[in-house]
């Protein structure tokens, strides 16, 4: 339609102008007056007031003042904290059916036969399905599809999925439970992750040609980067440990539960509690056999997920299934019992690790050898075979690297991805290790951390590219606020203070499903209507973390509206652009910059119509509260109705789509894309204990907990993580668990022997934000959600160690262990009693002095660094004298980088080494 | 959780009769008071009956002062009560979290099930282990804690009243439809975990009494456990004692908990070391020989050698008063 430039040319009926009272729209929300712009939260990049000490952000112009950087209450926490919102379970369709599913009650059986006829034939029972049912293979990773719905030839755990019914109620389907009749050939079980290395009668899987040897191995990584060759010469101290660590589960509040239904026109809406919704959407297609356009994936609210809800499961595929032969909805809901057999928690592992120190007082050598208990299924263990090492490569410098991983299949419930993955375990090794270290060297061991830390914007050994660093400021802050100096090595027998830190990816760099040049990690469509609402679609998952709110908040802060007159449907997969989930602490980061893309979009539209209605000049016009002006005379200017209206006169609705992709990044050798991320997260915690030395308990009394998640976008939320970060990780480092029995059985799956800490554990917790203003990072930020569960393990660690003077290498630490430390302490100490114990003392050498210069010109080497955008390259290398401009490969001939072993090496390789003694399949010959 | 038909008579004799035509046509049943321990087990499907009689609706089982604890009374009410002997309010406070406490009660607490790795388990979990022989007579299991023995189940009682009532000298009143008795508290457990004590079917606890001397005992009551909250005691030792004017030692009881399949008073020991009390080292002596008298298994959280070890600390610290004065 053209503008009409002469009203004689009007042809049919217009309405008057003038006729009606065709109000001003007045500027939309509730308050009726737009707040002026609040120059304290403006940064002085924009002539605000906000310092930045960490230099200026690209998205510093769209900044309106509105809600980035305020204490903001999640946008669905009504709905929670009045009971109103729907978890899996609380999904009710009319007419739906209970479904129970069938576990073996064997560790590891051949199925030969099963017969559910007296099932079928008891009244009220009205679909069951088995393995023959759903014949597709899928699994979270493409690599490593190894489940499915049901046993298809063999039960993999006690508690593995056999066949599942669905009745009118849940007594019923139990008793149903009982009538199928199961025939199996039981075979030998494997339980010790040692055993996972050998060969084996049956493996648990059968990988085909990429089989190593006829182990359970599943995965075995090798990796030697840096100047291995001189690694000996200049050793001066050397840590060595080995740790075992027990396997621990997420704990997570809401039991699985899932509801399908297939609606008269054929499609399947699946309603269920999940991270990842666009991996189920895929593996439902697979297993069920029909095209992705024909599911609905509904994620509900998501009772905790840390990582445990983030696989596409079994037990979704059964839902799905029954739903279809019965051809009404049905509802599975898990028992705690069932959550434990379906796990995905942490990784039951032994570590070795050992540290090495030159006489400089710089770390020349990590090796590590990491041996990991998958359990039956691989989920995301290809990955976490990786993270194991390459996530301890940062931030300290380092002369080189060895690390030997592999991840075997057991017959226990599956291990995955838990808060931390991967990372948690091998962290808590380095880091402990470094304490060691430090008393080796006779230095602090916070100044040991501050003069060797790399550089922002530097690539570390393995070559991952990282970004802003305020570890440094992590580590000085807990320091200060600790009282750090005043009570470290001094306190009296019983009472200890430690530090740890931590490092940790934000998004994994690559998606899992696809080309990562082709599709975007992230994408986020914005919808405004005449009412100036804003309904953001995005398929990113709100797990409680604080999704939907950070993406809010971004759409919110460029449009310079407050958060109510924002809208988000991120639930279902039929209104929701694809996302890949909340899983590597990615949401923030990559779905906020999409928001904020899909927001600049409509903004520009905005600021057009502005300029249009009053003649101000594009460049001159800003946003502030629900209103666009002139920057220069405030005067001038248009409500956000007004502009919003003017925009809308020649197409309607306003839409825009904004997407995030990462920039190409990383080494090219194998593995190099495992850790690679657009930014990281560093965090130092100190927690200061008190141990009960005749019995060996542990309190924890305080923890001071700094954490660099860039820019906190909402405060709040991120001193929630910090917080909640720190009791999950305590209760892995006092009292969590899966305890398997001698049977090999676990012992303990429900919530009163599987111990999480209470309130009476929980010690105050000082959270410390510090904002190294990322640059590619939506408004600078970072994550928050992981990264801070990892300093809390060795802080611990270390305080017990500065308590009684014992190092722990077996987690938990329950007073029973450390009763037994004690014990065995007094026992080379020749003491009877063990309160007759001398409290760890530690007098400094003359390397602190030379730390303590390091890191002072460090210090300023990284202010420079980060302030100065014509920075030049810094390779992790140059702490040992090289040009650190170059990859230190390039120039040395010492440093190297290798992934696969040499034969020397499997001479006497180290216990998760082993696994290269194998040769694959492929390569055995005839 | 399997159905089971609930009566909730609001008098004793309404239960008597209720308990009493169950009894004769043959119909299992089980008392119910607050059900945190019953429910959990039913839920599993453990030793679940069709017929529950609950006692909370009953008045009279709920009365309270300085000598008598009535059996529903809550174990909250029993903690926060002024007439309450302070060991015991400390012992009750201690038990399981604010909410159970609100639930639970002195009787049932008494009752407790003993409770054992192998046993608290669903059924399906009890069933993957070919059952055990206290959760599924009758199967011909063997116990799995000791396997090769089939005479005594070794599950532990893991209740903290019983050894402060025991220290001070309680009787326990029992009714049923045949009748009452009453009977020492430590005469009530019988050492077996599937018989746990002599109330026979249809027979309840109405109250406890407590003997007129409570104000003079004095002492502490000392619990080993994972977490401050929720976890049953790992072990439990209850010290009390009387004191002459001139503050020696006049009598002493110690018992125990959490560590066999009953409660236990030492009074061989105590009375050994009462003999030739010297302080100090007599308490040192005395906890380690309270350390051998009892035997836990490998059945719950920490290990048997742990509890045993703890068990001499734990005493030695209840003893801390004595000592000080």
């Amino acid at each position: 339609m053209s503008k009409d430039k002469d009203s004689k040319e009007i042809q049919g009926y217009r309405q008057q102008p003038g006729k009606l009272p065709f109000s001003k729209p007045g500027s939309g929300g509730k308050n009726s007056f737009s707040k002026p712009i609040d120059l304290e939260n403006i940064p002085v990049s924009q002539n605000g007031r906000k310092d930045q000490p960490w230099g200026p952000h690209r998205h510093d112009s769209l900044i309106s003042g509105q809600v980035i950087g305020r204490p903001t209450a999640l946008v669905d926490s009504a709905w929670k904290v009045t009971g109103q919102a729907q978890y899996g379970d609380d999904i009710r369709l009319p007419n739906e059916l209970i479904g129970r599913i069938v576990r073996s009650p064997y560790h590891y059986a051949k199925i030969l036969s099963i017969d559910c006829s007296d099932a079928l034939n008891l009244p009220g029972v009205v679909a069951v399905a088995t393995g023959i049912d759903a014949k597709n293979k899928f699994g979270v990773l493409p690599v490593t599809k190894d489940e499915h719905a049901m046993a298809v030839d063999k039960v993999r755990h006690a508690g593995d999925l056999i066949a599942c019914i669905a009745a009118e109620n849940e007594n019923i389907a139990r008793e149903a439970e009982r009538l199928i009749k199961i025939e199996y050939e039981i075979l030998e079980s494997i339980h010790d992750i040692e055993d996972g290395l050998e060969d084996s009668e049956y493996p648990i899987h059968d990988r085909g040609q990429y089989h190593i040897g006829n182990s359970n191995i599943q995965k075995r990584v090798f990796q030697e980067f840096g100047d291995i060759s001189s690694l000996e010469k200049n050793t001066v101290a050397s840590h060595r440990s080995n740790w075992t660590f027990a396997g621990v589960n997420h704990g997570f509040t809401e039991p699985h539960a899932v509801v399908a239904n297939w609606s008269p026109d054929g499609r399947l809406t699946l309603y269920t509690p999940q991270q990842v919704p666009h991996y189920v959407h895929r593996s439902l297609a697979d297993v069920l056999e029909i095209p992705m356009h024909q599911i609905n994936v509904h994620r509900t609210f998501v009772g905790g997920g840390f990582g445990g809800k983030s696989d596409p499961f079994p037990h979704e595929m059964c839902a799905a299934i029954l739903a279809r032969k019965s051809g009404r909805p049905v509802r599975i809901t898990f028992d705690r019992e069932e959550v434990f057999w379906v796990n995905r928690g942490r990784h039951p592992s032994k570590i070795e690790m050992n540290l090495h120190a030159d006489s400089e007082g710089r770390i020349c050598g990590i090796e590590t050898d990491a041996l990991i208990d998958g359990g039956g299924f691989a989920s995301f263990g290809h990955v976490t075979t990786y993270y194991n090492g390459v996530l301890h490569t940062a931030p300290y410098e380092i002369g080189s690297f060895h690390y030997t991983g592999a991840r075997v299949w057991t017959n226990k419930p599956a291990s995955g991805a838990m808060r931390g993955h991967g990372a948690v375990n091998s962290r808590c090794a380095v880091e402990v290790g470094l304490d060691d270290l430090a008393e080796k060297l006779e230095v602090d061991p916070i100044t040991l951390r501050l003069a060797n830390l790399l550089p922002p914007h530097s690539a570390t050994i393995t070559g991952f590219r990282v970004t802003s660093i305020g570890m440094r400021e992590c580590l000085e802050r807990v320091k200060k606020e600790s009282g750090w100096s005043e009570k470290f090595r001094k306190m009296p027998l019983g009472k200890g203070i430690g530090v740890g830190c931590g490092f940790f990816i934000s998004g994994s760099g690559l998606p899992i499903h696809w080309d990562p040049n082709k599709f975007p990690h992230a994408t986020v469509h914005l919808k405004i209507d005449m009412d100036g609402g804003v309904t953001i679609h995005t398929g990113a998952a709100e797990i409680g973390q604080g999704s939907d709110t950070v993406v809010s908040q971004s759409v919110a802060e460029v449009l310079g509206l407050p958060l109510d007159m924002i809208r988000i449907r991120s639930r279902e997969s039929d209104t929701s652009p694809v996302d890949l989930g909340s899983y590597s602490s990615r949401v923030t980061f990559m779905n906020a910059n999409a928001a904020i893309s899909a927001a600049m979009k409509i903004r520009d539209e905005l600021i057009k119509a502005a300029s249009d209605i009053t003649g101000a000049s594009l460049n001159s016009l800003i946003v502030g509260d629900r209103r666009i002006f002139d920057k220069n005379d405030p005067a001038i200017g248009v409500s956000y109705l007004e502009a919003l209206h003017k925009s809308q006169e020649e197409k309607g609705a306003l839409i825009s789509s904004g997407a995030y992709r990462t920039p190409p990044m990383g080494k090219t050798h194998k593995g190099a894309a495992a850790g690679l991320a657009p930014a990281y997260s560093f965090s130092a915690y100190v927690a200061e204990v008190s141990v009960d030395i005749e019995t060996g308990k542990t309190t924890v009394d305080k923890v001071w907990a700094a954490h660099d998640c860039g820019k906190a976008l909402n405060p709040l939320a991120v001193k929630g993580q910090i917080i909640g970060s720190c009791h999950m990780g305590l209760g892995q480092v006092l009292s969590e668990e899966m305890r398997y029995g001698r049977s090999g059985h676990l012992m303990n799956p429900d919530f009163l022997d599987y111990k999480i800490p209470s309130i009476h554990e929980m010690p105050e917790v000082i959270p410390i934000i510090v904002e190294s203003n990322d640059p590619e990072g939506p408004f600078g930020a970072k994550e928050a959600g992981e990264g801070p569960l990892l300093p809390i393990l060795p802080a611990v660690c270390n305080a017990v160690y500065d308590a009684i003077g014992v190092r722990t290498e077996e987690l938990p630490i329950t007073s029973e262990k450390v009763f037994k430390l004690v014990e065995k302490k007094c026992r080379l100490q020749g003491i009877s009693n063990p309160l007759d114990l001398k409290s760890p003392r530690l007098e400094f050498s003359d390397l602190q002095n030379t730390l303590d210069k390091r890191a002072q010109l460090h210090s300023k080497r990284d202010i420079e660094r980060r302030l100065n955008s014509n920075r030049e390259e810094y390779y992790n290398g140059a702490i040992f004298g090289l040009e650190p401009t170059k990859s230190p490969e390039e120039i040395d001939d010492n440093w190297s980088v290798r992934v696969i072993p040499e034969e020397n090496y499997l001479l006497s390789p180290r216990l998760a080494g082993s696994a290269w003694k194998h040769i694959e399949r492929r390569n055995m010959g005839d | 959780m399997p159905p089971f038909e609930l009566y909730t008579p609001d008098s004793i004799e309404q239960a008597l009769e209720i308990s009493g035509n169950l009894s004769r046509e043959n119909k299992e049943f089980d008392w119910i008071a607050g059900g945190t321990d019953l429910l959990p087990n039913y839920k599993w499907h453990i030793n679940s009956k069709n017929y529950v009689i609950s006692l909370s609706s009953i008045d009279e089982l709920r009365k309270l002062n300085n000598v008598h604890i009535g059996a529903t009374v809550s174990i909250y009410d029993l903690a926060n009560s002024p007439t309450t002997h302070p060991v015991l309010a400390k012992a009750a406070n201690s038990i399981a979290s604010v909410m159970i406490r609100r639930s639970g009660t002195v009787g049932g607490n008494i009752c407790l099930d003993t409770r054992c790795y192998w046993f608290n388990q669903s059924e399906t979990w009890r069933e993957s282990i070919d059952w055990c022989h206290k959760c599924d007579c009758g199967t011909g299991a063997d116990c799995r804690v000791i396997p090769n023995q089939n005479t005594l189940c070794v599950a532990t009682y893991q209740a903290d009243l019983a050894p402060v009532l025991m220290c001070l000298g309680a009787e326990i009143h029992l009714l049923s439809h045949k009748g009452k008795r009453s009977m020492k508290l430590e005469d009530f457990f019988e050492l077996d975990g599937i018989k746990r004590n002599v109330l026979f079917p249809g027979e309840f606890i109405t109250h406890v009494s407590i003997p007129n001397d409570y104000a003079e005992w004095i002492g502490d009551y000392q619990k080993l456990r994972q977490r401050d909250s929720w976890d049953f005691p790992e072990a439990g030792v209850a010290v009390l004692w009387k004191t002459n004017p001139d503050n020696t030692i006049k009598d002493l009881r110690i018992a125990t908990t959490g560590l066999e399949s009953i409660p236990a008073i030492h009074h061989k020991e105590v009375g050994e070391a009462l003999t030739s009390w010297k302080g100090e080292d007599s308490v040192d002596d005395l906890a380690d020989s309270i350390r051998k008298a009892v035997k836990p298994v490998q059945n719950t959280w920490f290990s048997p050698n742990y509890r045993k070890k703890m068990v001499k600390v734990l005493t030695k610290r209840a003893f801390g008063n004595l000592l000080v004065e």
